[in-house]
């Protein structure tokens, strides 16, 4: 009955073919009008499909950044509107295949990669990856703090960047590494041959596939008319 | 009498002793040079190698945030200029301190899941570290080297030139009409352009590189990178 349950977030695999697809075709296809209509409606089909807050996030950097692009092809190709929304839709496509990429929670990416059997230090380098980009911020955030503290002057002067930024900063990095890799050893993780379970396994549900078959009639939709 | 036969016993003891030692040390140093031979090119990873590898690869990833940005401006090399300081320097303080094959490999891997999301064509990158860690192997023999560690980190980005060259080649003649965008992304056909631009790539990795040993050099005398 899984298989029907409703569920809020997107298979982990699921996720990732669904980015492919939507950034390959809008860039293959980004001078067309076509090609607007369908990431207009990828982006209200991810926004159905659990990932609101993704949407809502890349929503106004799309706007600002993509904005000045479009505008620079615009002007740089003789006002070409095509040119504009060749840039228009080929900034619409990447952005909205991080939306996919956004929802996807580290611990479900890498249940669903031990499932499949991949190697328990590729599952686990990926997994720290994705989790430190948070903590890694906060770091950086602290040392910034402790120059600022020490007045150490401007971030910009590359010896200053090096001495009191760059060095602290790998210095933290080596400590946290130590401290993370006692914590995991502790905790019993081996990279050996040893067998081991998926304590909550992934499974594709029917809104999943409801999904990436929404994609695809999309494409072809945008192909055909 | 007595007393010279205890010394003679004393000595033989001594000797007796000594010779042992010397047979133990020696049977200690070829079964350790054999298992360092064993292990002198493929060292096994231990858990610390592969937490290491990760943070730093979430410093690459961080630091290369601007991908998806760069990725749509029509400029020959943009991605490898905009991102080469970042992908050498932290790959060559994973590398000097992991010091194992497939170090620079294992940071691909990592990364790769990424950039499906960002830009789908860098995914090729893992092939560039193979190819990167390949090149390293045969000349250098292994990571021991800090030389070895600045070669694969200079190589590493400038080998997706060629790559996303093909790539963007099929894709702008699919999807550019735009003739500015593409004779700006090929640079018109001119070469000599698109030799300066791949020499200044490597040059930016090479600096990276060098940057990276010297904070991995630097932390190592601190004993912070063991």
């Amino acid at each position: 009955m899984a298989f029907f349950r409703y569920k809020s977030n997107l298979y982990p695999l699921v996720a990732v073919a669904s980015a492919l697809l939507i950034m390959v075709f809008g860039l293959v296809m980004a001078r067309t009008v076509a090609c607007s209509y369908f990431l207009l409606g990828a982006f209200v089909w991810l926004f159905i499909f659990g990932c609101r807050k993704q949407c809502l996030k890349v929503l106004p950097a799309y706007i600002v950044v993509g904005g000045i692009f479009t505008l620079v092809a615009y002007y740089a190709a003789g006002r070409n509107a095509d040119a504009a929304l060749a840039m228009a839709n080929r900034f619409g496509s990447v952005f909205l295949a991080l939306v996919p990429g956004m929802s996807i929670d580290a611990v479900a990416m890498t249940r669903n990669l031990s499932q499949l059997h991949m190697p328990r230090s590729v599952t686990l380098g990926m997994l720290i990856t994705m989790s430190f980009v948070p903590v890694l911020r906060a770091e950086i955030k602290r040392v910034r703090e402790a120059m600022k503290t020490r007045g150490a002057g401007s971030i910009l002067n590359p010896k200053i960047f090096y001495r009191a930024f760059l060095i602290p900063l790998v210095t933290r990095l080596a400590e946290i590494s130590d401290t993370l890799a006692l914590s995991i050893e502790t905790r019993g993780f081996t990279l050996g041959k040893s067998k081991y379970t998926v304590y909550k396994k992934e499974s594709i549900n029917v809104f999943d596939i409801l999904y990436l078959f929404g994609l695809v009639a999309g494409v072809v939709l945008a192909c055909v008319l | 009498m007595t007393d010279d036969r205890r010394e003679i016993a004393v000595a033989e003891l001594i000797a007796n002793a000594e010779e042992e030692q010397s047979r133990a040390r020696e049977q200690a140093a070829g079964s350790s040079a054999r298992s360092g031979k064993r292990e002198k090119i493929f060292g096994k990873y231990k858990i610390k190698d592969i937490v290491f590898l990760a943070i730093i690869t979430a410093c690459t990833l961080v630091t290369g945030a601007v991908m998806p940005l760069l990725v749509n401006v029509p400029l020959f090399g943009i991605i490898q200029l905009g991102l080469g300081l970042q992908f050498s320097l932290f790959p060559v303080i994973g590398m000097m301190k992991v010091r194992k094959p497939f170090a620079l490999l294992l940071q691909s891997v990592f990364i790769s899941i990424f950039l499906v999301f960002m830009f789908p064509p860098m995914v090729l990158i893992v092939v560039c570290a193979l190819v990167a860690e390949a090149l390293t192997l045969l000349i250098f023999r292994g990571y021991k080297n800090d030389r070895a560690c600045v070669f694969a980190g200079t190589l590493y980005m400038p080998l997706t030139i060629p790559l996303l060259y093909m790539y963007y080649n099929l894709f702008y003649t699919v999807s550019g009409e735009e003739q500015a965008a593409v004779s700006m992304f090929l640079g018109g056909g001119n070469v000599g352009l698109i030799i300066g631009i791949t020499v200044a790539v490597i040059a930016v990795c090479f600096a990276g590189s060098l940057i990276g040993m010297v904070i991995a050099r630097e932390l190592k005398k601190a004993g912070k990178l063991k």
